[in-house]
């Protein structure tokens, strides 16, 4: 993962603007709600098969009926078991937005990478997963490295991915289809390629936040903060 | 001289006396020989005054001894005092130096107290100066504070009197509007009669109209069979002409021939003559017809008209007294709109209201802005306040402690007086001392016992008062130097003191404001706010639900492709059956297959030009929009819960002062509302919102009034 010199734990700009986008890339595939609606509905069947067993999970990912159970495959990585999708689409989606990430990143001008889950019926932001990222600006200038060992990174990339899947413990449940998208917070002298379009910021209106764990490649820090839309029972 | 016999008496008087005078005076006193009293006697006298003689002069040897012995003593303890004496000189020598030195050194004090004095009298002169310019300042502050007051309740009553200036007139305005509205719906109404009369008129035109058209069509009917008769008519004249023709050649080739039959040929002609005047008059009568015929039509046709006239002008008289009412009710109203207008000052007709309401409106508004600024202002003046207060309260602390100083240097100074008087009165008990030596020096050779214990007296006397001005002395100093460390050190805390507690204050006050900060930013973070200046949000555009959709469309396009393969082979199995048709069937659909496949290719370039296309031109507008109107937009759609699409406008400032600051609108078939938000509910913006937006009914002069005021913020600041 990160560019190996002769001594083994030197860091890179490259090397970890590859970590970053890596892992952004594999989160929406780790088995954690936050994900597509095929996918909350994956999670949450896996869940109900292991915890829950309720049709009504069950039925989430019928009724979306898009991506089918049988397109996730289980691989490992991170030391953790992990779904990740055969869907090409998918993939292809991923891919581009992962090689887009990782180039920004390079340039020391991505601030933050926000996935939001919206209603597909009403369009509503129900969840929001804002990964802040600060970047050393004296590696981007001038080029130095950093040391730290891969283990400590995959450690801290590890505890993320649990407090991820834990999440779903606190965070309410969805019932109906939705659908994900990822927005990207970059300077306002980036060139915007022509795949990509100004947006808004998709902001959730008096949200219930949670502040999870980070990881830091001494280059790229990343902060994971999770926020969504109160729950009516919750209010209740 | 010493008798040689002296008297009895007179020997022990003068032996009574001998031993006095020696001890008490110690001076020596030379006999002479007094005149020999008697002759009597000679030679024991001579025998008495040898012995006598010899007793004298052993006694006055032993006397002279003793009295030598006594001057040597006398003159040994006379050295000795004399040495006392130089040594007591050189201690008064020193203790005078001493006594001068301690003297120049109180001197010194005295000065450096008075320069110190002088010094404190200064500071205190200069603070009471500083103080009672900052008084005077404040004085001026609080002149102008009250001068801002009163241009602000000045400014605010304007403000009040424009606005109530302005609500009268809106109330005037609604009244009009409602006036205006009843006496449309009352047109209405009357033209809803009108319509229902006119259809009614027309219903009955129109059947009069279907009458006439029978009419018409039965003259038409009439006149085509006139024609038919008129035409029958004419070729029976042309035959009649032709035959004539025919006729007069056969007469003229027969007439040679013929002369008998010319009576004959001559009735024959006047019958076909009076014939022809018959059918040339009954073409005439034709013709007559005809013109008169149509001659009837166009008179129907004005008679139509003129009956419609007729009736529309029955209809119109019928409505004429109802016109006149409402012609009355307008006047009256026009009347009652220019006593109005006539009451508003500066409008002279009606165009000039709209001009008066916009003049009203900048009037408000640039009260609106005088009032920023007198806030301002008075913002300003109430820093400035503080800040001289604060100046203030530090003078006075300053006073209060060069006053405390200026105590504890007086308290100071009363006490060295007081050793100062001490040390003046030992000086004086010195100087009585020196006398009292002086004068004990002039009475010493006499008696020698008194100058013992008078120089013992003296030693002891001057031993203690070496003791005292040594103490005196190093009580001084000590204080001296107690009295200048503790200054130095008052001085180092209280500067310590006031620099602690004006670090501590900052650092609370950062403290403080960092915690706010924080705890702003994480709230921002965990909500997702941006900074627009620094920060922009991007998304893909081909997002899934768009890939899917060209995947579907993609899809469609190939199944559509298939099924014309399908049908392209099932041609190709005709083909085989019947070879011509086949072909062109063949080439007919292969050239449509090509043609539908050139278009997808086309149809797909132009969608993907016109996606970059499009996002290209959007992103210019939209910087050009910000650039131009002052507000960053972001739209975005959205489908309310019954399904009805909505597009959303998110308005934020460029001169905004922070991210919280946006405006949002919800944009639905030609209508657009403004969104309560955070912003929008603070007291200034609802009351724009009032003002603008639901009484004027104005978005562009709110947004306009916005952008002015947050310009204004900014540039003050």
């Amino acid at each position: 993962m990160a560019s190996r010199t002769a001594t083994k734990d030197i860091i890179t700009l490259r090397g970890s603007a590859a970590i970053v986008s890596e892992f952004f890339g594999n989160l929406p595939f780790c088995s954690s709600p936050f994900l597509s609606f095929l996918y909350l509905g994956l999670i949450y069947v896996w869940v109900g098969k292991v915890i829950l067993m309720g049709k009504k999970m069950f039925s989430i990912l019928y009724n979306r009926g898009v991506y089918p159970e049988e397109s996730f495959g289980k691989v490992k990585k991170y030391g953790l078991p992990m779904l990740l999708t055969q869907d090409e689409g998918v993939k292809s989606f991923i891919a581009n937005l992962t090689a887009q990430l990782s180039e920004w990143l390079e340039t020391g001008k991505l601030q933050r990478v926000v996935l939001v889950i919206m209603s597909k019926a009403t369009n509503e932001v129900l969840e929001r997963w804002n990964f802040s990222i600060e970047t050393d600006g004296e590696v981007v200038e001038n080029g130095v490295s950093r040391e730290k060992s891969d283990k400590e990174i995959m450690r801290e990339i590890q505890a993320i991915m649990r407090q991820i899947a834990s999440s779903i413990t606190y965070l309410p449940c969805i019932d109906e289809p939705c659908v994900f998208d990822v927005l990207a917070y970059t300077d306002t002298d980036v060139a915007v390629p022509f795949t990509w379009i100004e947006s808004d910021p998709k902001l959730i209106a008096n949200p219930q936040m949670v502040k999870l764990h980070s990881f830091d490649t001494k280059i790229h820090k990343v902060d994971t903060l999770v926020s969504y839309k109160n729950d009516e029972w919750d209010e209740d | 001289m010493i008798l040689r016999t002296p008297p009895p008496r007179k020997r022990r008087a003068d032996d009574s006396r001998a031993p006095e005078s020696p001890g008490s005076d110690r001076r020596l006193v030379i006999y002479e020989d007094p005149v020999p009293e008697s002759s009597h006697g000679p030679s024991e006298q001579m025998l008495c005054t040898y012995q006598c003689r010899q007793m004298v002069k052993a006694e006055f040897l032993e006397s002279l001894n003793s009295a030598e012995k006594q001057v040597r003593d006398y003159q040994s303890r006379l050295e000795a005092s004399n040495e006392n004496f130089c040594k007591a000189e050189a201690d008064r020598k020193k203790f005078r130096d001493q006594f001068f030195y301690a003297e120049q050194e109180l001197a010194a004090v005295k000065g450096r107290e008075k320069a110190l004095q002088e010094q404190l009298l200064k500071e205190v002169n200069d603070s009471k100066g500083r103080f009672k310019k900052q008084i005077q300042s404040y004085s001026e502050l609080e002149g102008k504070l009250q001068n801002e007051m009163n241009l602000r309740k000045n400014a605010e009553s304007s403000a009040a009197l424009a606005e109530e200036k302005a609500s009268a007139l809106e109330g005037k305005l609604s009244q009009f509007s409602e006036s205006i509205e009843r006496e449309k719906k009352r047109l209405q109404y009357e033209l809803a009669q009108l319509k229902r009369e006119s259809k009614l008129s027309v219903s009955r035109i129109s059947a009069d109209l279907e009458r006439m058209e029978c009419r018409a069509n039965n003259a038409e009917k009439e006149s085509e069979l006139l024609k038919e008769q008129l035409e029958e008519l004419k070729s029976q004249l042309n035959e009649c002409l032709h035959q004539k023709s025919e006729a007069e050649k056969k007469l003229s080739s027969c007439t040679s021939q013929e002369v008998t039959t010319s009576m004959e040929s001559d009735i024959l002609v006047k019958h076909l003559q009076e014939e022809l005047r018959n059918y040339g008059f009954e073409v005439r009568e034709a013709r007559k017809l005809k013109s008169s015929h149509e001659n009837i039509e166009l008179l129907k046709e004005k008679l139509l008209e003129e009956k419609g006239r007729r009736e529309r002008a029955e209809s119109e008289l019928l409505k004429l007294p109802e016109i006149q009412l409402s012609m009355k009710k307008l006047e009256d109203e026009l009347l009652s709109w220019k006593l109005m207008v006539k009451d508003i000052p500066g409008v002279s007709c009606s165009d000039d209201v709209p001009m008066k309401f916009a003049a009203l409106q900048k009037e408000v508004i640039e009260g609106m802005m005088k009032l920023g600024e007198a806030n301002a202002r008075l913002k300003q003046m109430e820093v400035s306040l503080d800040a001289a207060e604060h100046a203030k309260q530090n003078a006075e602390t300053e006073a209060a402690s060069a006053k405390e100083s200026s105590e504890v240097s007086k308290s100071e100074v009363k006490r060295i007086e007081l050793m100062l008087g001490l040390v003046t009165e030992e000086r004086d008990q010195l100087r009585n001392a020196i006398n009292e030596l002086k004068k004990q020096k002039n009475v010493e050779a006499g008696d020698e016992t008194k100058n013992g214990t008078l120089l013992q007296e003296f030693e002891l006397s001057l031993a203690k008062k070496e003791n005292c001005i040594k103490e005196l002395e190093n009580n001084l100093c000590e204080q001296k130097e107690v009295n200048n460390r503790r200054f130095n050190e008052i001085k180092l805390l209280n500067e310590k003191l006031n620099n602690e507690a004006r670090r501590i204050k900052s650092l609370e006050r950062e403290g403080d404001r960092l915690r706010s900060e924080i705890s702003l930013l994480e709230s921002k973070l965990g909500h997702g706010d941006f900074s627009a200046t620094n920060t922009k949000v991007l998304r893909m555009v081909n997002t899934l639900a768009v890939d899917n959709e060209a995947k579907q469309t993609i899809e469609a396009l190939q199944t559509e492709l298939q099924k014309a393969k399908e049908k392209l082979e099932a041609i190709e199995e005709l083909k085989t059956q019947s070879a011509d048709s086949g072909k062109l069937v063949d080439s007919y659909v292969a050239g449509k297959i090509v043609q539908f496949k050139e278009q997808i290719a086309t149809l797909e370039k132009r969608e993907e030009r016109y996606k970059t296309v499009f996002a290209d031109r959007i992103s210019v507008f939209r910087r050009a929009c910000c650039e131009l109107f002052g507000y960053k937009i972001v739209m975005d759609d959205h489908q309310r819960p019954n399904g009805i699409p909505v597009t959303r406008f998110t308005l934020q400032s460029i001169y905004a002062q922070s991210d919280d600051e946006k405006l949002e609108f919800e944009y639905e078939s030609g209508n657009t509302n403004i969104l309560a938000n955070a912003y929008t509910s603070q007291p200034e913006i609802s009351q724009q919102v009032e003002i603008f937006i639901q009484k004027l009914n104005s978005i562009p002069a709110f947004t306009a009034n916005l952008t002015v005021e947050s310009f204004n913020k900014r540039t003050l600041c």
